[in-house]
This record gives structure tokens, C-alpha cells and sequence, in this order.
């Protein structure tokens, strides 16, 4: 497909780059691109949709919005942030991804991130499962019984939910609890051979927070501080992010 | 140890039973603690390493010259001084703490300096090319580029540090070479920064010739292949494809850094340091510190490669200099040169010394054998070996040979005459023995380096070279040089800023100069200038300049002035000027000249020049914003290397870049809303200018990279507009930009200096500027003696370049004027009028005119004084009646005799 010319000079007009420069410290550095490439040299989604974040933040300088907004390349980054960890200029470009994914409608935003988040805005779980508080202590109290009758060594095993005064707070992976409860396991055996005094909270114990990838800024908050004020109730000093 | 005692024999080092690393060779190796940093040092003397010293005492036994002090401290020295210079120089960028480079942690991920150390002769390898960790010849070698420079993120080094493309260039050249079979050499970088006099050229054969690759990319992540120590390197490569290579080792190309203890230095002394520890001076003052009577140089100043600091050093000395030019001629210790013995009447004694040169030789030619081989030759009395004859202790060694053997005839078989004859005559010299008792065989850079695949039929012509070389000794005879007064005025010519900063330092330290500029008045191409980089104004500069240059009455200024007649010799030049508008002629006497013609922005034929006026260039740019702003300007393409990087100017234009840098940053100042395209190949903002680029950046100038073979185009609009197109280099998409105005940074081309070059015999490249005696060792010095260079004459640089070299070259100038008389080669042409047939092939052949048709005596003469001694006439001397001294006919039929001898 022999693609039209891209159009540039004449009169300044304003472009996304600069909308999303407003909103970073530093502007993210997104004018500083060198096109050293160093980003997609180490991006896991580089070459999906033939596109990386070289020329992800390409288009953005050269003020190819509606390229930008269309491509659906803004949902395969992981925002694991190794382009900003080498990048010469400490470019944020995960932030340039997430502004664009918030600039998305909401119902349009893919399908999966979109029910994952709506799910874990459900009930006070936190869980992109859907899960209630009530069913998540179920599975930790019968999985725990479970533990401690077939193995004797571990028949003093803790897995306390909303215990207060912890010194740590665990959250969780929601689909453990509900597709394979033996993974939860190990990790209780970890902190209780070390001794740690830990809960997990039967509100905001869903470790993984959809909305945030979703770019719903108010959903993410909320999760957040769901969470956040359920580990301050119990007066736990640690939060331990299992995600 | 005592550096006076020490003779550099080495016996504690051998006996040492510590070892430690070796800093020197990168901890490739290990040393003793009794230890010399390398075989060259000076002074050649050992030392202890405290650290690693047990004090077992056994090098003091041990030691015959009594140098060990073990009790040695340390002590503080005072010494009265009328000023300093800082030259502390910096240290290569510690990549240690970029995790994702594994240096430290895979064993074949070395740097630049350790690469460095490998391939020296002197080095952990003795120059074979290993890798560390199987000590096998690598197949492949990958050099990744900007490791500590232009990068604000993990080691906020912003500057670029200006030698590294360079230096990788030159190693993966070296590396080819040193290993004979194929090696893939490949060069990641982001812009290739080859933009010094010739490096343009030395880049495209590393590229074209050597096949070294050049991959515009920054790798990411570096991981090693478990089973083989090979390094795995992913990489999205200019097309968007991520590709992965593997290589046998990896060479960061690490920057320059100043250390930590020069920064403590700068403190103690007061002396102000910008952002990036580097000695803040103003472009118009290129060396002076913060405070006042302190000068800097080299990379303290600002990164920079080897000619830039050596010119740099000279200008600190010149400033240094002026500040106690009073003092001049105090205080002086002159060499005590022996009175020369008469060997006249003496058979050949002849002494032969060969050099293995570290391995440069002695790793092909099997030296103790040539030294053997040597022994036996009519009149050889004594040979040696030496691992570098020219190191300071075997001159002390030669000389204790010369006169224990009675030599009176040294031949030294090693490098080059041009570089090291000078010394080795000092030599016999210093034992009473006539200089040109002395004869050189080069049996490395004709011999060693050249037959390195075949050692034995290089062994074989080291022998006949030796032999050829003890054939010519036998026959030298003792000559007289002459001595002749200087003549202390000066002549410059060119006032620009170079040219007037050079006489401005002369006539501060009180010589007479004479300032030719062929304009009406003073200023050069820097009238057409505005502003520097930095935002230092020009013009104000300008005017400050003249006016000193004008009030200073050592300094006689002769304007609209041309050159039309020259002659003489260094130390007593006689120039003939036609000045002002009547022409008027005068001759002037002078010891010196430097020459300082300049260079001129070139006039492009490319994209509309001629045919648009919105089609202009960055100088008229520069003029456009001065008068009328940058109001009405929506859209600017700027289009780098224009008449430079091409098949007509190979070279480099240096300045180019920055001044797109600058003039794109102006119009954002003037105009933020302006949009601003550069349209580039490298974009070379070398050493501190980097930040103008990143700043161009931040300000929304964007850059798209173009090569040689897709470049872009320029057509105007039907509404009047330029369109400009190009392919995106990241998208790969064409883009087609509507602009009111198209700035061409055309590159610089030299002044018209033909008529000047062939009246004063002074040689140019091909790109008509001109050249130096040395490129790194004399980067100020003509070849011709006496004769300097400074400024854009020498090639394309900024004002502040053209500032220290102008100094630079005033500082090589009074190192001239300040003596008296000098000695001049006893090499000249002499004719034996008695078999002349006065045919005058000579008068017409000489290229310097000095041999002369003497009408009263009727014979032809040479002027010993002012013959150049290159021996056109006695070449051409049809009758054979010229005789070059030191190079007679039969000092030059021997050695072909003594080749054939032995058959060929």
C-alpha cells in the first residue's frame, strides 16, 4: 500500500505531544528523542501492529495524532518501563502510551482490560475475578485446613485475613483463589517458616489493578486507595505488593 | 625509589616476589610492586607500590645503583611561579554501574582503554588481539558507542566526548589489521562524529575500504552465551527490525570524564568549573581560567582530541608566557655539547644498534640475529639489541658505547629518520662525534609492518637494509652547520581573528610584527557573523580586537595588501607586498610568518540557491534574524552538509551542524511557534556544543536524518511556499514539509591562497587549506621552518578553535624569535664549477630558486643558507657536477652496491 505523505511546516497548530508534556514533570523529556532506538532495541512489543516506541513517539512529534490515537499498539505496551531505564534521555515514553489510552472512549478500550477493571469495581474485593470478600475468606480459610491436616509440619500455619496490627499487609492475585488455590500456598509457608507477622484484608486484597492499564484515572485511584486505607486500618506498617 | 639514582635496569622488578594488578593494561595483567608504568616512562625510573609492598627489602639488596629509600614520604615543595597552567586531563567513564552493559560481569565486555591496551605492543598481549576470556582471537567485535556521553539518564553526562568515534574507527582498524584472517568489526552508534581536518576521509576507509560497519543503533541490553563467552546483542536496526548478532567481544567506547581530584584541585585554586567539571572559559578566551594568570588546556577545558590539545597547550604557554614575557632569558641552563672530536683521519669505527621496538619488529625479525649478522660487516666494531633504542636509558647506554668502543659511526636500524635522526645525532652529538656521522635503516615501517605474514624474508631484508645502511656509514664525512642570525619581526598574514590574535601575542611579548590583510580593513569572515553558540557577541568582540590590534605599536597593520614576491629563509625571510590602492611596494625583513588566509562560507548550486530568494544560507540566516527577527516565519527547513560530505568536498565542513543548532534555537527565542526542520546525515555538535543540541530539542526543533543517496528535495509551491521532501528515517514514510524559507548550511571552503602558496612555496591539501608538519605532534607548524598556521587556513573551526590556535601559533613563534641565531643543515648542494658546463638545468629545476648564474665570475652558485637541501639539482645535473652533502653519489651507490653483493 503506497501510504500518503506525511504533512508538516506550516502554521503551528497544537499537537497530543505537547497536551501530554503539560501533565509530566519535565514534560517526560518527550522532545529529547535522539532516535537512538535503545528503546526498541529492548521493548518486548516491538515490531506488533510494525510498530515500536521509536516510532510510537515519532508520530507523536511529528504531530501524527489520529495515527497515534488509532494504533492499536498503544494496548500491547506492558509498561514494564525498560525503554526509560536505558533511554539517553530518560524519556517517559509509558506515559506518552498511557495518555493515549486515556484518550480512547471508554467502551472502546479492549474488551479484556475493560471487564477486568469493571469487575474489580463490583465490590469491595478489588478483584478483577469478580470475587466478594466473603468467598475470598472461604477459599483462604479451606485451603489453609486443608494445608495444615496433610502436612504436620505445618499444622501452625497462618493465613490471617483482616488480622489487626499486622506488621505486613499481602495482597493477592485474583485468580489464585478462584482457579488454582494451591498456588496461594506457598507463599503462606514462606512467611510462616520466617515467622512474619502478616494479613491479608478482606477488602482491597485484589492485587492486580486493571483500571490503572485501562488508563481510567478515577478507577485506579479508587482501587488504590481501597486497598491502600484497608492496610492502614488494620495499622500494618509494610504493604507487600504481590503483583 | 630515587628517580636520579634509578637507571631503569629493572633487577627489582624481577626479584619482586608481589604481584598486583596492573592498572596500566586495565587489570589485564598482573605487575610487580617494584614496577615501571610502561617501557617509554619518563623519567625511566621504578617505583614501589606502597600498597602492595611487603618490605621484604629483597629489591634494596638487590639494587646496585642504591635507589631504593624505603623510608621515602612524601613532601610538600614550594615553588614561586608568575603563572599556572591546568592541564590535568580526565579519565575514561567508568561503565560499571550501566547493568545492562554486563561490563565487570562477562569478561569479553571490555573498554575502549582496554582494547586500547590490547592492541599495544607494550600491552597485555604484546598487540595480539585476544579476549580475556580464552585468550582467543576474536571473530567478530562490536564498539557501542556514547557509553558515559550524551546521556542524561544514567550518568547525566550531557557533553558529547568528541574522540570517541574516532578512537573506534582507528581500534576496529587496528584490529583488522593485527589479526590477518576475517573479522567483523561493527560500529554501533547514533552519528558518526568524524568531523576533524581529514577525518571525513579516514572514516569512509575504515567504512569502505576496511568494511568496518556502521549500524546507526544503541543497543539495549547486552547478555553472554553461556557455553562460549560470546556476547548476544538485540538491536532494532534503521528499518525497524529488531535484529540480534553475536559477537566475540564488546568494546564500550567510554567518554572522557574529569576526575574527582581535578575537581579538588580547580577548588583549592580558586578556578571556576561549569556543570560538567570542566574549566569554564569564555569562546573568546579559549584557555584563561576564572583567575586571573591561571590558563587550562586539553580535555580539562573541554573534550577534545589529541591535535586540539596539543594546539591548546601551546596557546596556554603563550598566555602563560606573556604574563612574564619581562622575565624572558632569566634562569637559563643551556647544554654543554662537548667539543667534537676529529675523526677525520680515522678509520670507520662503526657501532650498530637494532631496535625491536616492543614487538613492532622484534615480533616478525629475529633481531638477535640481524644484530649477529651485523657484527660481521666491514668496520662493525660493536652491535646491540634494544627493546626501544630510543628510550632515554639506551641513549645513556649508546653513548658509554661510543666511547668505550671508540665508535665514530652510529648505525641505528629501527623507524623512521623523520621522526627519530634528530635524537640519535644528539646523541653522537653529546660524545664529541660529528652528527652526521650517522646512518638509519628502517626496518619497521619498510620492513616489519609490511612483510608481518612473512617473518623470515623479513629477517632476511632487515639484514640487508643493516648492510646497506654500514656501507653508507663507512663512507659519511664530518660536516659544519651554519650559523645565522634571526631576524626578530614577524609577518602575518590574514587579518581575521586568527591573524589578529596571533599578532596581538607577538606584540604583547614585544616582537615587531607585520599584519597583512588583503581587505580594506580588519575582521575577516567574522564580519559576517553575529552571534557565537554560547550568545558571546561577535561583532563587539570584533571592534575590541581591532582597536588593540591597531593601538598596539609593535603591531604595523598593512591593509588592502597583496603578496607578490617572497624569498629568504627561516629566521631571515624577505617578503615583497604591494599595499593599498595605489599599490605602493615594500619589502619586509622577518624571521617568521604565519599564515592565517582563512576560509569563506561556500555558495551552493544545490536546491534552488540561485533561483529562490527564500533559498539562502545559515550566514544570511544569522543576517535575516539580526535585521528583521524571525516574525512571518511559520516553517524553516534547515538542510545539513550542502557542498561538504560529498564527491567534490569529501571533508567535513566542523561547523555546520552548530550553526544549524544555533540559528534553529535563535528562531525558537524570537519565535516559539515557528516550526523548525533540520534535515541531517550526522549531526556533529562535538563536546560541549551538545547541549545546544539537546536544548534545539527540548525547544520542538525536529531532525529527520537523510543519506548520501536519498537526499532531499526542494521545489517550490504554486502558492509560493517550498515544499521539501524527504523520507522520515524512523517511519520510513515520506514527508513532504511546507516551508517559508529553506536554510542551507553550506560548508566552508578555503580562501583563494593560489597565487600565495606558489609565490611562498607553501603546501596545500587538496581541498586548498593548509598543512601542518605534524597532525597530532605539530599541529601549528608548517613543514617549512619558522613557518606557522592558525585559524580556519588550516581547516574549517569555530572562533574559539581559531582563538587558541592563533595563540597557539604565536606561543611556536616566540619559541623562535626568542633565540638569537640558529644552526642551519650542513645538507646543501654544492657545485664543482670546474666540470659545469653552465647549462642552468639546475637554475630552472630548483623549486625553491636558489641556485644563481653569477655573471661576474661567470660560474653557477648555491646559497648554502637558503638551499633547501632536497637535491633536485643534483639529480638533474646532467654533468654530475652537483654533490648533495650527506647524500653524495657514492654514500648513495654504496648501498645499492652493498645490496646487490649479496644477490637479491
Amino acid at each position: 500500500m503506497a501510504e500518503e505523505a506525511i504533512k508538516l511546516g506550516g502554521k503551528k497548530k497544537s499537537i497530543f505531544l505537547d497536551q501530554v508534556k503539560e501533565l509530566l514533570p519535565d514534560g517526560g523529556n518527550l522532545n529529547l528523542c535522539l532516535t537512538c532506538g535503545a528503546c526498541s532495541s529492548g521493548c518486548p512489543a516491538t515490531g506488533l501492529e510494525n510498530m515500536d516506541p521509536r516510532k510510537y513517539l515519532r508520530m507523536a512529534a511529528l504531530g501524527m495524532d489520529e495515527e497515534l490515537k488509532s494504533s492499536l499498539w498503544t494496548w500491547m505496551c506492558t509498561m514494564c518501563q525498560r525503554c526509560v531505564y536505558v533511554c539517553p534521555m530518560k524519556i517517559d515514553i509509558p506515559q506518552l502510551v498511557f495518555n493515549v489510552r486515556a484518550s480512547w472512549p471508554r467502551e472502546d478500550r479492549p474488551k479484556g482490560i475493560l471487564g477486568s477493571c469493571d469487575m474489580a469495581l463490583r465490590n469491595d474485593s478489588g478483584s478483577a475475578m469478580g470475587t466478594p470478600p466473603e468467598d475470598f475468606r472461604f477459599v483462604v480459610e479451606d485451603v489453609l485446613e486443608e494445608y495444615q491436616e496433610a502436612q504436620p509440619e505445618f499444622k501452625d500455619m497462618e493465613a490471617p485475613i483482616d488480622k489487626q496490627g499486622a506488621e505486613f499487609f499481602l495482597n493477592q492475585n485474583s485468580r489464585e483463589p478462584v482457579t488454582e488455590p494451591d498456588e496461594m500456598v506457598p507463599l503462606w509457608k514462606i512467611l510462616n517458616l520466617v515467622g512474619a507477622n502478616w494479613t491479608y484484608g478482606s477488602k482491597g486484597w485484589g492485587g492486580e489493578n486493571y483500571c490503572l492499564f485501562l488508563a481510567d484515572n478515577e478507577a485506579w485511584e479508587h482501587l488504590t486507595r481501597l486497598t491502600a486505607k484497608q492496610a492502614d486500618d488494620l495499622g500494618c506498617k509494610t504493604y507487600l505488593n504481590t503483583e | 625509589m630515587d628517580p636520579a639514582k634509578c637507571t631503569g635496569c629493572g633487577e627489582c622488578a624481577r626479584h619482586c616476589p608481589v604481584a598486583a594488578v596492573n592498572e596500566i593494561n586495565q587489570g589485564f595483567d598482573d605487575r610487580r610492586a617494584a614496577y615501571i608504568e610502561y617501557a617509554q616512562a619518563v623519567p625511566l625510573a621504578y617505583a614501589i607500590d606502597p600498597d602492595a609492598c611487603i618490605g621484604c627489602g629483597l629489591c634494596e639488596n638487590l639494587c646496585i645503583a642504591k635507589a631504593v629509600k624505603y623510608d621515602d614520604i612524601e613532601r610538600e615543595t614550594t615553588l614561586k611561579v608568575g603563572s599556572v597552567v591546568l592541564s590535568a586531563g580526565s579519565q575514561g567513564y567508568d561503565p560499571s554501574g550501566l547493568d545492562y552493559l554486563g561490563y565487570g560481569k562477562y569478561p569479553n565486555v571490555i573498554t575502549s582503554q582496554g582494547f586500547e591496551r590490547i592492541l599495544s605492543a607494550g600491552g597485555p598481549y604484546y598487540g595480539h588481539v585476544m579476549r580475556p576470556l580464552d585468550r582467543e582471537e576474536p571473530k567478530s567485535i562490536a564498539w557501542l558507542q556514547c557509553i558515559g556521553s550524551r546521556d542524561t539518564n544514567r550518568c547525566g553526562n550531557g557533553y558529547c566526548s568528541s574522540v570517541c568515534c574516532m578512537y573506534a574507527v582507528k581500534e576496529a582498524m587496528i584490529a583488522k589489521e593485527h589479526i590477518h584472517g576475517d573479522l567483523d568489526c561493527a560500529v554501533f552508534n547514533m552519528d558518526m562524529r568524524t568531523g576533524g581536518k581529514d577525518y571525513e576521509k579516514y572514516f569512509l576507509r575504515g567504512r569502505d575500504k576496511a568494511g568496518i560497519r556502521f549500524v546507526k543503533a544503541r543497543v539495549h541490553t547486552i547478555t553472554e552465551v553461556h557455553e562460549t563467552g560470546d556476547l548476544k546483542l538485540q538491536y532494532t536496526d534503521e528499518t525497524g527490525e529488531m535484529q540480534e548478532e553475536i559477537f566475540s567481544m564488546v568494546v564500550l567506547s567510554v567518554g572522557l570524564k574529569i576526575s574527582d581530584s581535578s575537581v579538588d584541585l580547580a577548588k583549592r585554586l580558586g578556578v571556576e568549573l561549569n556543570q560538567y567539571n570542566f574549566v569554564a572559559t569564555n569562546p573568546f578566551a579559549p584557555v584563561t581560567t576564572s583567575r586571573p594568570g591561571i590558563y587550562t588546556c586539553g580535555v580539562f577545558q573541554g573534550p577534545k582530541d589529541i591535535p586540539g590539545s596539543v594546539t591548546e597547550a601551546s596557546a596556554a604557554a603563550c598566555l602563560a608566557g606573556t604574563d612574564i614575557a619581562a622575565a624572558r632569558g632569566n634562569d637559563i641552563t643551556t647544554v654543554e655539547v662537548p667539543a667534537e672530536i676529529d675523526v677525520t683521519e680515522q678509520e670507520p669505527r662503526i657501532g650498530v644498534f637494532v631496535c625491536n621496538c616492543g614487538i613492532n619488529i622484534g615480533g616478525i625479525v629475529d633481531v638477535p640475529a640481524v644484530a649477529e649478522y651485523a657484527a660481521a660487516l666491514p668496520y662493525v666494531v660493536f652491535t646491540d639489541q634494544n627493546l626501544f633504542t630510543c628510550s632515554q636509558d639506551t641513549q645513556e647506554q649508546i653513548k658509554e658505547k661510543i666511547v668505550e668502543h671508540k665508535l665514530n659511526r652510529l648505525v641505528v636500524a629501527s623507524c623512521s629518520p623523520k621522526t627519530h635522526e634528530q635524537m640519535f645525532m644528539e646523541t653522537l652529538e653529546a660524545c664529541g662525534i660529528n652528527r652526521y656521522l650517522f646512518e638509519m635503516a628502517n626496518i619497521r615501517n619498510q620492513n616489519s609492518w609490511i612483510h608481518s605474514n612473512n617473518p623470515e624474508a623479513a629477517t632476511a631484508k632487515a639484514k640487508d637494509l643493516v648492510r646497506m645502511s654500514v656501507a653508507r656509514a663507512a663512507r659519511l664525512k664530518t660536516l659544519k652547520e651554519k650559523i645565522v642570525p634571526i631576524n626578530k619581526q614577524g609577518l602575518v598574514i590574514g587579518g581575521g581573528v586568527a591573524g589578529m590574535n596571533a599578532a596581538l601575542r607577538l606584540g604583547q611579548q614585544g616582537f615587531d610584527i607585520v599584519l597583512v590583510e588583503k581587505e580594506a580593513r580588519l575582521g575577516g569572515f567574522a564580519r559576517k557573523l553575529h552571534h557565537t553558540i554560547e550568545g558571546e557577541d561577535v561583532q563587539a568582540y570584533l571592534e575590541k580586537l581591532v582597536q588593540e590590534v591597531t593601538a598596539n605599536e609593535k603591531i604595523k597593520v598593512l591593509t588592502e595588501a597583496r603578496i607578490v614576491g617572497f624569498e629568504g629563509f627561516k629566521g631571515n625571510f624577505a617578503t615583497d607586498i604591494e599595499v593599498g590602492p595605489e599599490k605602493k611596494l615594500q619589502t619586509v625583513k622577518h624571521g617568521i610568518i604565519i599564515v592565517a588566509t582563512g576560509a569563506k562560507e561556500y555558495t551552493p548550486k544545490e536546491f534552488l540557491y540561485a533561483d529562490s530568494d527564500r533559498v539562502i544560507t545559515q550566514v544570511e540566516l544569522g543576517d535575516r534574524l539580526e535585521e528583521k527577527g524571525a516574525a512571518g516565519l511559520d516553517s524553516v527547513v534547515m538542510i545539513q552538509c550542502v557542498g561538504s560530505r560529498n564527491d567534490e568536498h569529501v571533508e567535513c565542513s566542523r561547523i555546520c551542524c552548530q550553526n544549524a543548532v544555533k540559528n534553529a534555537l535563535h528562531i525558537k527565542t524570537l519565535n516559539p511557534d515557528a516550526h523548525v526542520y533540520v534535515l541531517y546525515r550526522d549531526i556533529r555538535t562535538y563536546g560541549l556544543l551538545e547541549e545546544y543540541y539537546t536544548k534545539a530539542r527540548e525547544k520542538g526543533v525536529i531532525f529527520i536524518r537523510f543519506d548520501s543517496e536519498t537526499p532531499p528535495a526542494v521545489k517550490p509551491s504554486s502558492d509560493g511556499d517550498l515544499l521539501v521532501t524527504i523520507k522520515d528515517h524512523i517511519l520510513r514514510r515520506d514527508v513532504e514539509i511546507r516551508a517559508d524559507l529553506v536554510t542551507l548550511s553550506a560548508g566552508m571552503v578555503a580562501e583563494d591562497t593560489d597565487e600565495l602558496s606558489s609565490i611562498m612555496k607553501l603546501n596545500r591539501n587538496p581541498d586548498g587549506y593548509f598543512i601542518e608538519a605534524h597532525v597530532k605532534l605539530r599541529p601549528v607548524d608548517m613543514p617549512g621552518e619558522g613557518i606557522f598556521l592558525c585559524g580556519s587556513a588550516h581547516g574549517p573551526k569555530l572562533i574559539s578553535e581559531a582563538i587558541s590556535q592563533a595563540q597557539a601559533a604565536a606561543s611556536r613563534a616566540t619559541t623562535f624569535l626568542s633565540k638569537s641565531e640558529i644552526r642551519l643543515s650542513a645538507i646543501t648542494a654544492k657545485v664543482n664549477t670546474d666540470n659545469c658546463v653552465k647549462c642552468l638545468t639546475c637554475v630552472r629545476m630548483c623549486p625553491f630558486g636558489v641556485p644563481a648564474f653569477n655573471t661576474k665570475e661567470e660560474v653557477i652558485e648555491i646559497n648554502e643558507a637558503i638551499c633547501h637541501g632536497c637535491g633536485v639539482c643534483a639529480c638533474v645535473c646532467p654533468r654530475q657536477t652537483i654533490q648533495l652533502s650527506f647524500y653524495e653519489d657514492d654514500q648513495i651507490m654504496c648501498k645499492i652496491d652493498a645490496l646487490l653483493a649479496e644477490g637479491m
